[in-house]
This record gives C-alpha cells, structure tokens and sequence, in this order.
C-alpha cells in the first residue's frame, strides 16, 4: 500500500532520513522502533507532507505523495495520529469527533461519531467535556477513534504508549492490533514501547541515526540480543532461553 | 449621556472593530497586519463617497464597506500573505510584508482622493462623515447604532465559531494546524476567510471611527497605534479579548481627556493618545497576557460572595 523509496527528508536545511526504503503492505502492521531521535517521528512527518522531503518518493497505492499538502493525504485516506497535540484541547469531544470526520456528510458524521462512542466507551461519558480536561489514556483514546473517524485506508501512529502508564499503554496496543485483525486497516506504527509493538507487529524497521539498520519480522527482530540490547532497550533474561525483559527505557518516552 | 460618551462610544466602536481584526489575523496566520490602517481609511472613504454621490445616511453604506474591505483582505492574502505562509516565513516578515501593502493601498487612497476632487469636487481630505447622521434620544444616532454593529458583529463571529461546521474547523486550525489538516482542514481556506472577515471588520471600523474624528486619507495611519493598543491590551490570542480591548482603549481616551482637561488643564488634549497607552501599559504590568489573561469568573466570583458576606 506504501512504499517508501530511497528517501532523505528533514527540517529546513537540517537532514534527518537517509536513503530509506520501507514497505508497507496492504492490511498489516508495520512497526518502526528505535532509540530517542532516530527519526521515527520524521518518517511519519515526511509522509504526512509535514517535512520537507529532500530526495526520494513516497508511493501511497503506487501514486507519488511526497510532497503533497497535509489535507490531501487526509482526503486520500490517510489518517495521522500524532505523538503530541493530538486532540484539539480547546473543543468538546463531540467537537473534536466532528472536526475528524470534517470531510465526510454531516449525517455520516454523526452516525460514524456514535459509532466511535460505542467502541471507545470512555468517551461517551465526556462527549460535552472540552478534550483538554480528559485524563492521558482517555486522550489517546479520542485520538485513536478521530483517526478511525476518516474510515482510513492507511493510519499511521506516532508513539501512542507515550506518557501513558503501563496497564493503559497495553490496552492501547490492544486496541491496535485489534484495528488490523477486526477492521482490516493497514497500520504504520511508531513505537517506543518496543517489546510490545514488535509482539503485536508483522513487518520491523529499526531505525538508527535516520538510516534503517534492520528489516524483517517484527518477532524475529526480538531474536537479535545485540541489536536489541544496544537500541531498544531489551535486556535478554538468560543466555539460554528466548524470553526478554524489559528495561526503564521500554517504557519511556521520546519526540523521535 | 455625558458629553464625552457619544463620541467615545462611536470611536470605541470602530477602534474595537479593528483591533479585533487585528487579533482575528494574528491568531489565525501569525500576521500582525499593518494594512488595518488603510483599509480602515479605505472604508471612511467608500462611505464618504457614498453620502456625498447618492445621498443617505453612512450606515447605508456599511455593507458595501464590508465587501470593500473583505475584497483588499482577499487580494493582500493571494497577493502576498499565502506564499509567505507556505514558506514559512517569520512572523518580521509577515508583519514587514503588510506595512509593503498598506503603504500601496495609502497610495492609491490619495489618488483616490484627488480623483473625487477633480472630478466631483468633492474635498475628502478634511471630512466630518458625522454631518450626515441624524438625532437619536437627543443624541447622535451613531453613538447607538455603531456599539450596536460591533456588539452584533462580535455575537455573529461567535456563533459562526461555534455553531457552525467551518467555524469550529477554524478554531481547530487556530489551536493545531497539524492536526487539522490531518483532519482534511484545508488551511489555506481558514487564513483566506480570515482575511476576508478581518477586511471587512477592518473597513466598517474605519468608516465607524470617522463618525467621531475628521476623516482625512491618513486617517488610519493616525490612529493604527491605538488599534494596536486595543489588540495587545485584549491579550492578542482572544478575539473576545481584542474587542473588548479596542473598546476599552477608546473609551479610555474620551474619558480621559475630558476629565483630566478640566481638573488639570485643556494642555492635556496635546497627550490624548498617551492616556490609553498608559491604561494599556499598567493593565499588562498587572495582566501579562491582558485582558484575556484576566480571571474574571474568580473576580466575579469573590464579588459576590464577598456581597453575600455582607449581607
């Protein structure tokens, strides 16, 4: 569904991606982990026209959208859910549902905004509530379900365990696992909480200083000790077994 | 109504339709814009033409007025303000960019001018648009009509920003524009609507405040520090805030002057302006973000329980 080829994107004059080649296929789970400033965020930046891309393409559904305004890629059906400044903290939830499904009719809207309400329960307790007020988990909930309001083809997540405490965190990853399984939609995620998504995940990138150092499945990338251990965070529990713990940067945050 | 409050109350009028312009195009696209002062001119000038070619009262020719200036908003945002958005430009060069386009449309205003000079013998550079109004309660109809316009105007953009589909998705593009885009919120739509509303609050503003001062072709250039005045004293980021700014900064200076010319002299006309700037800068000494800033819920609140307590 996307294929990303030999891309060199940034800020301004700053140069973040090198030469990137990453595939996305059609209803999977693509997971991108990696240590603090490694890019990620700029990846889903790039593709969201948010960066400036130097050199490279962006095939979304083999069209070029490298480039192209942030608005477009919305009415194309590609959703973003941001790291940070994802809700609109000024507006209701009701608000903020709406303003998600701002490209469709109003009455399918309303009707896909009752919908979200009965898959995010949470939400229909503060649908008057300015978003602002709602606690981190309950955010990153309204943010997940703004994302689904678009009915996407494509959603990419930037770093949703973020700042959340670890038993909502998993239910979080819940959730998204359950978007590929349950609805079929096909996932780019950002992921600090490396373990986890990579779990959860079919397809791995790690990303190091911008450049991807690994490409495989996601559970097969828990089998490097050393790339594990030096970029992730993940500390093997004993030379003979396969299981991992995890360390304090696991759960830990970053802008990416 | 005491003598000062008509004319204060139709100069707060426009300075308040102004600096709420000014606030409504800085929150939206980072722009100060400086053109407010000769679209403000350009608005007494179209009403002036007006009563004086076809007859009638100003208030006839507000909405003309309004087009007008909605139209030199578009032109300043397709001309100039929408690329330098889209490279990113500092907000220095936004600002620097419409003091380029005021000082291009005081230009064409002075051509203007003497076009209706030569050709209608008309004298618009030393104008009293208040002539043409009439008596109201023994009092100038402007003093009631014009606070009723900016208040109305002011009620209309708050339903249009929370009644509306577009004028939620224009709140949203104030408070993220990332995110509102990601939301398939065209931008460039919200900053050219932008635009258009604050040309034309800017325009009707200009033609208001001429009903209290002479209108003259640098009217606005005149005045443009007090309509800034009024949008930093409102806190900048609340459209509310500006409002209420502009109103309080022309009230201010009738106020002021009249009561201060008769307690310690008429010599205090020549500071007029400094009276509200004075006002300004205390209320931010105490208030930085201004009036907006300002936890008037909690004061109320102690008011009234304070009240309670005495009872």
């Amino acid at each position: 569904m996307l294929r990303i080829r030999n891309l060199n994107s940034g800020y301004g004059k700053l140069q973040v991606l090198y030469n990137l080649d990453i595939d996305v296929p059609t209803k999977g789970l693509t997971v991108v982990v990696g240590p603090n400033g490694a890019g990620k965020t700029t990846l889903l930046c790039s593709i969201m026209g948010i960066a400036r891309v130097f050199s490279g393409d962006i095939l979304y559904e083999d069209k070029s959208i490298a480039g192209k305004l942030t608005h477009t890629l919305a009415q194309k059906g590609i959703s973003y859910v941001p790291q940070m400044g994802n809700v609109f903290a000024e507006l209701s939830v009701l608000d903020n549902l709406q303003m998600a499904g701002y490209l469709s009719k109003k009455e399918d809207a309303k009707a896909k905004a009752e919908q979200m309400t009965e898959i995010f329960p949470v939400l229909k307790k503060f649908i008057h509530r300015k978003a602002g007020t709602l606690s981190g988990g309950e955010r990153r909930m309204l943010a997940i379900a703004m994302g689904l309001m678009k009915d996407p083809k494509l959603m990419l997540l930037d770093e949703l365990s973020t700042d959340l405490a670890p038993i909502i965190a998993e239910k979080v990853m819940m959730e998204v696992s359950r978007l590929r399984d349950e609805l079929g939609i096909t996932i780019l995620m950002v992921e600090q909480m490396a373990k986890r998504a990579l779990e959860i995940g079919d397809t791995a990138y790690l990303l190091v200083s911008g450049e991807v150092r690994y490409t495989g499945k996601a559970d097969e990338l828990l089998n490097e000790p050393e790339l594990c251990s030096m970029y992730l965070g993940i500390k093997q529990a004993d030379d003979k077994g396969s299981s991992f713990t995890l360390s304090a940067t696991d759960e830990g945050s970053d802008q990416g | 109504m005491a003598p000062w409050m008509a004319s204060g109350l139709i100069y707060a009028s426009g300075l308040a339709l102004t600096a709420g312009s000014i606030t409504l195009l800085y929150i939206t696209t980072r722009t100060f814009n400086f053109a407010v002062a000769s679209m403000a001119t350009w608005g007494f000038m179209l009403a002036y033409t007006g009563v004086s070619l076809y007859g009638g009262t100003p208030y006839v020719y507000l909405p003309l007025v309004f087009i007008a200036g909605s139209l030199l908003g578009l032109i300043a945002y397709y001309g100039l303000n929408r690329h330098l958005l889209r490279r990113n430009a500092a907000e220095i060069t936004l600002m620097m960019s419409t003091l380029g386009y005021d000082l291009i449309l005081l230009s064409i205003v002075q051509m203007f001018a003497d076009y209706l000079t030569l050709t209608y013998k008309l004298y618009p550079r030393r104008v009293m648009l208040s002539a043409h109004d009439f008596q109201l309660f023994g009092e100038r109809a402007a003093a009631f009509i014009l606070p009723v316009i900016a208040i109305g105007l002011l009620v209309a953009l708050h339903i249009f920003l929370t009644k509306t589909k577009f004028g939620i998705a224009m709140r949203a593009t104030i408070e993220n524009p990332v995110l509102a885009g990601a939301s398939g919120i065209n931008p460039d739509r919200v900053y050219m609507i932008s635009w258009v509303i604050s040309g034309g609050m800017s325009a009707i503003g200009g033609a208001a405040m001429a009903m209290a001062i002479t209108g003259t072709p640098v009217m606005g250039m005149n005045t443009i520090p007090l309509m800034f005045a009024g949008a930093i004293l409102g806190g900048l980021h609340s459209l509310y805030g500006g409002i209420l700014g502009g109103f309080m900064i022309g009230l201010t200076e009738y106020a002021g002057v009249f009561y201060l010319s008769r307690e310690i002299g008429p010599w205090i006309q020549g500071y007029r302006m400094g009276i509200p700037l004075i006002l300004m800068a205390a209320t931010l000494l105490l208030f930085p973000r201004g009036l907006a800033g300002i936890p008037w819920a909690k004061l109320f609140g102690n008011l009234f329980s304070r009240k309670r307590g005495d009872n």
